[in-house]
């Protein structure tokens, strides 16, 4: 099958890149842009290792993203998600409340939270459960990871400025 | 008995993994990333048949195919075994469904698939076994020679004489129990990268548990010296105790490199996982259990039937471990065991999370609160009565405990949960139970010893290289170790960088399971630090005028503490320590092993207590509340002591609510991480941890470990709640919506009928 020159821009850097037509979003950035952090995992959607941000912040699992769609879109993963030289807040509460474990899942999981908290920073415990409810992961149980999530939303309600603490 | 705490700096402070910054930013290398110059691609062909004779293998097709670089076929893996009895590629029959028995090579994945599509094997269809209960019948079909009657290994233990101890009971108690077959699911899939481009020299990327043991069998395998096979563990995304021991795929990858002459990466593809990788097979517990009528427990029988698969792995290891475990909750008089490995057409089983102990505590906890009731007492009251204490030597006579806090984690569990207020008076589907565990902090008998070591190197900035060779899978263990060594030479953890995952450089360390991480290697590591301590002594005495057993080494200074208030910087002791006339740098080293012949130095204990809702409508069972109570003897990182605990909870919830591999017909029927059910967040209940500290004297800082001892609680807990919720016990693991359903159902008729022929006998008919 013939391959097709995509633009995909990751992480705020345009590529192009020939991709045959069944191509995954997921084989492209590990394979094509060695982009590794994001994992591979069922390769079916159901487990949530191989979560990116789409354009908007939305969650994309990109096992089951054909590349060939995302041609002039752009995306986030998780190399892409630190601010500077420092962590997002995402990432330093699950590292500062015990949420990351073996860490096979952990960018997975960090680009899920991020895809909530980024619309949502007062996230019910509802609203968290949802938001991973395409997570698996073996290791922590998801009980620090949920702790995490909340103390990450309060940093950011704190940036937003203004909004009282301690509701969530 | 309370022992004086030690007055530490680091220790029993909340530190984050070291590694986490990696982890958290994608940074963290796994084997599945690892990318090599002209690596390869796998593909294995895999039988579709549980058992049938392989009659003709045709790969001239596949071979032909552009591409394709490399075919093995089982030819070439003749004299290659993989534990006791199963050949790499078979040359007769194949065995189970997914018996892999030809290999492929490509330069890329989907050249590989396409080439193992083009490979004609040619079967005879053999009658199979697909269940251990036809497996033992006398006229079963005969899958090993050597294995008569299908016993692929039969352990039997008596202590005491536990005819005479039944005869003297006034209670006596039997019940039979059934796990189920079980995966895994590591959130890691299975991979490997070998390369064997180098004659004569192997390099093995891979998760495990254990790089020597993987370096051991698969050098012996390639009839190799040990040292020519370099693991590389990288980062091990999961264990569970399920990579401990080397599996075809890092055999075929090799043997696909060696003849390809490149690197070759095999891995599972989507539902390849579910039958590549095995965890515990069928497991049917009969219990028998005698007790005085003031509630002494007295003797346990207990006789286990295993659905080993196939072959025989490392399944032998939890039949014999399971017959230590009889006497470590409870000081009986005798026990009788007997545990047979019954070989079936199924995959070759190995160990789900927990290592057979927690799945059999799943029914020993069942069983003994049963016994409980039968006595007029509730489980809190059983346990309390029964349990061990410190002191108390188990009846091989292997391990005397040293430290136990079971009693404190039982009481303080049930004070938490307010047992005494909810047991016997929750409404109608709501539960309490309590589940209770024992569990070793390693184990010596495996090898001769149980050794791990380490060493130290301390540069003149004040900061440290730690070298050890245990693999840490999520654990947190590098980042234990960093905080064992900062406190023995009073600098920070994060001052230590921890070197480790490649057999080149590591320092011998069996591995991280039987949960002797902690304990061993953090000995190892202690001492290692002592050592290093010790050489920069005799510098800091003179620079301090001070005498050397006077020095304390603390919040990166060195000072006497006859004089606390003159101190010199730590770097600078190592900097005078290197640059002076002597010139000396500064290396420790340590080992540990336990000084014991067999058995283990320390146990941790726990008691869990959980709270559950049942739906009477669908039998769904909702975890509405756990707490958990643990003996970890000391814990280094308390939040990472919770963790393991909430992790552990998770698995136990999981696998005693839903995991299972439905097996038909030799076939995996849910062979994906949709089907293969396992809680997510949604699922999952609230935790209160008490992190109980009875400081072993044998361990590092008095900690022994947390690897496994909360697991072995957690299952035996949730199925006490909902036996006590429905009024009716469940004997099969998972407690699945159907099977808690239909036993509901039938408590209810059965209390109908009672009710309904109290009705008749009052009414005089």
């Amino acid at each position: 099958m013939a391959k097709q020159i995509i633009t995909l821009t990751v992480n705020g850097d345009e590529h192009e890149i020939a991709v045959a037509p069944y191509q995954t979003l997921l084989e492209v950035l590990r394979d094509d842009l060695a982009l590794t952090g994001t994992k591979r995992g069922c390769t079916a959607g159901s487990c949530g290792v191989c979560t990116v941000n789409g354009e908007k912040g939305e969650a994309v699992l990109s096992c089951c993203a054909l590349a060939v769609e995302w041609d002039g879109r752009s995306l986030t993963t998780v190399e892409g998600v630190q601010e500077g030289n420092d962590l997002h807040p995402v990432q330093q509460k699950f590292l500062e409340y015990g949420a990351v474990q073996c860490g096979f899942c952990t960018p997975g999981l960090i680009m899920s939270a991020k895809a909530l908290l980024d619309v949502n920073t007062s996230p019910s415990e509802k609203d968290i459960n949802e938001a991973m409810a395409g997570a698996i992961c073996r290791c922590t149980g998801h009980i620090k990871v949920k702790i995490a999530i909340r103390e990450a939303a309060k940093v950011l309600r704190e940036r937003e400025g203004g909004v009282a603490d301690g509701q969530a | 008995m309370a022992r004086p705490k030690e007055d530490l700096a680091v220790v029993g402070k909340n530190w984050a993994r070291l590694d986490g910054t990696d982890k958290v930013s994608g940074r963290s290398i796994f084997a599945d990333d690892v990318r090599l110059p002209g690596m390869l691609f796998g593909k294995v062909v895999r039988s579709p048949h549980p058992h049938a004779r392989i009659l003709n293998i045709d790969t001239s097709k596949a071979e032909a195919l552009p591409g394709v670089k490399a075919v093995v076929t089982p030819e070439d893996a003749k004299g290659i075994y993989i534990g006791i009895n199963q050949p790499l590629l078979p040359t007769g029959n194949v065995n189970h469904v997914g018996h892999e028995v030809v290999g492929i090579a490509a330069t890329s994945e989907r050249i590989a698939a396409k080439a193992a599509g083009l490979v004609e094997i040619e079967y005879e269809l053999l009658p199979d076994l697909t269940d251990l209960r036809d497996a033992i019948k006398p006229d079963a079909v005969q899958l090993h020679e050597k294995a008569k009657g299908n016993i692929g290994w039969e352990v039997a233990q008596d202590f005491g004489d536990p005819d005479a101890a039944f005869a003297a009971c006034d209670v006596i108690h039997e019940d039979e129990f059934i796990t189920n077959a079980t995966h895994n699911c590591y959130a890691e899939y299975h991979v490997c990268v070998s390369d064997f481009s180098k004659a004569g020299k192997l390099v093995v990327y891979t998760p495990t548990q254990s790089a020597i043991l993987f370096q051991k069998t698969i050098a012996a395998a390639f009839k190799m010296d040990e040292s020519d096979v370099r693991m590389l563990t990288l980062n091990t995304g999961g264990g569970f105790t399920g990579r401990t021991s080397a599996r075809p795929h890092h055999f075929i990858s090799a043997l696909l490199s060696r003849k390809a002459g490149r690197p070759v990466r095999l891995r599972a593809a989507g539902d390849e996982e579910f039958i590549m990788c095995r965890a515990g097979g069928e497991v049917v517990y009969k219990l028998k259990s005698g007790a005085t009528k003031d509630g002494v427990l007295k003797v346990l029988e207990v006789d286990l039937l295993f659905d080993t698969g196939a072959y025989i792995e490392s399944q032998m290891i939890v039949t014999t471990l399971t017959s230590k475990y009889l006497g470590a909750l409870y000081p009986i008089e005798a026990s009788r065991y007997r545990g047979r490995l019954i070989h079936t057409n199924h995959m070759p089983y190995y160990f789900h999370h927990g290592g057979g102990l927690a799945q059999f505590q799943f029914a020993l906890g069942q069983h003994m609160d049963e016994l409980a009731h039968k006595l007029g007492m509730d489980s809190v009251q059983f346990s309390l009565l029964n349990g061990v204490e410190e002191g108390y030597t188990t009846p091989d006579g292997t391990t005397t405990y040293h430290s136990c806090g079971l009693k404190e984690c039982i009481e303080k569990t049930a004070d938490l949960a307010g047992w005494k207020d909810k047991y016997g008076k929750l409404p109608k589907y709501k539960g309490i139970g309590l589940g209770i565990g024992a569990m070793a902090s390693g184990a010596k008998g495996l090898f001769k010893h149980d050794t791990s070591a380490a060493m130290i190197q301390v540069n003149t900035d004040g900061k440290a290289s730690l070298f050890i060779g245990l693999p840490d899978m999520g654990q947190s263990s590098h980042t234990t170790m960093a905080i064992i060594a900062a406190e023995v030479l009073g600098i920070s953890p994060e001052d230590i960088r921890v070197v480790s995952g490649d057999t080149d450089t590591d320092p011998f360390d069996v591995g991280a399971f039987t949960q002797r991480g902690t304990f061993n290697t953090g000995n190892a590591t202690k001492n290692a630090a002592l050592d290093a301590r010790d050489q920069l002594s005799g510098r800091a005495a003179s620079l301090l005028e001070c005498e050397e057993a006077d020095l304390v080494w603390r919040h990166h200074q060195v000072y006497s503490k006859q004089n606390p208030d003159n101190k010199i910087a730590f770097r600078k002791v190592v900097d005078e320590t290197l640059n002076s006339m002597e010139g000396r740098f500064v290396m420790g080293r340590g080992y540990y092993n336990s000084p014991l012949k067999k058995g283990s130095m320390a146990f941790s204990f726990g008691a869990q207590i959980a709270e559950v809702t049942v739906d009477p409508g669908t039998g769904v069972v909702t975890v509405d509340k756990m707490t958990a109570s643990h003996d970890v003897g000391r814990a280094i990182n308390p939040r990472v002591v919770e963790g393991q605990i909430d992790g552990q909870i998770f698995s136990g919830m999981s696998q005693v609510l839903y995991e299972e591999t439905i097996m038909e017909d030799g076939q995996v029927m849910n062979p994906s991480r949709l089907d293969y059910k396992m809680p997510r967040a949604y699922e999952m209940p609230e935790v209160d941890h008490i992190i109980v500290e009875s400081i072993d004297p044998n361990g590092p800082f008095g900690a022994k470990e947390v690897g496994e001892g909360p697991i072995v609680c957690t299952m035996q807990a949730i199925a006490n709640a909902v036996a006590n919720a429905i009024g009716a016990r469940v004997h099969e693991m998972p407690l699945a919506p159907w099977r808690v359903l239909r036993v509901a159902n039938n408590a209810e008729q059965l209390a109908e009928q009672d009710a309904a022929s109290k009705r008749k006998a009052v009414a005089g008919e």
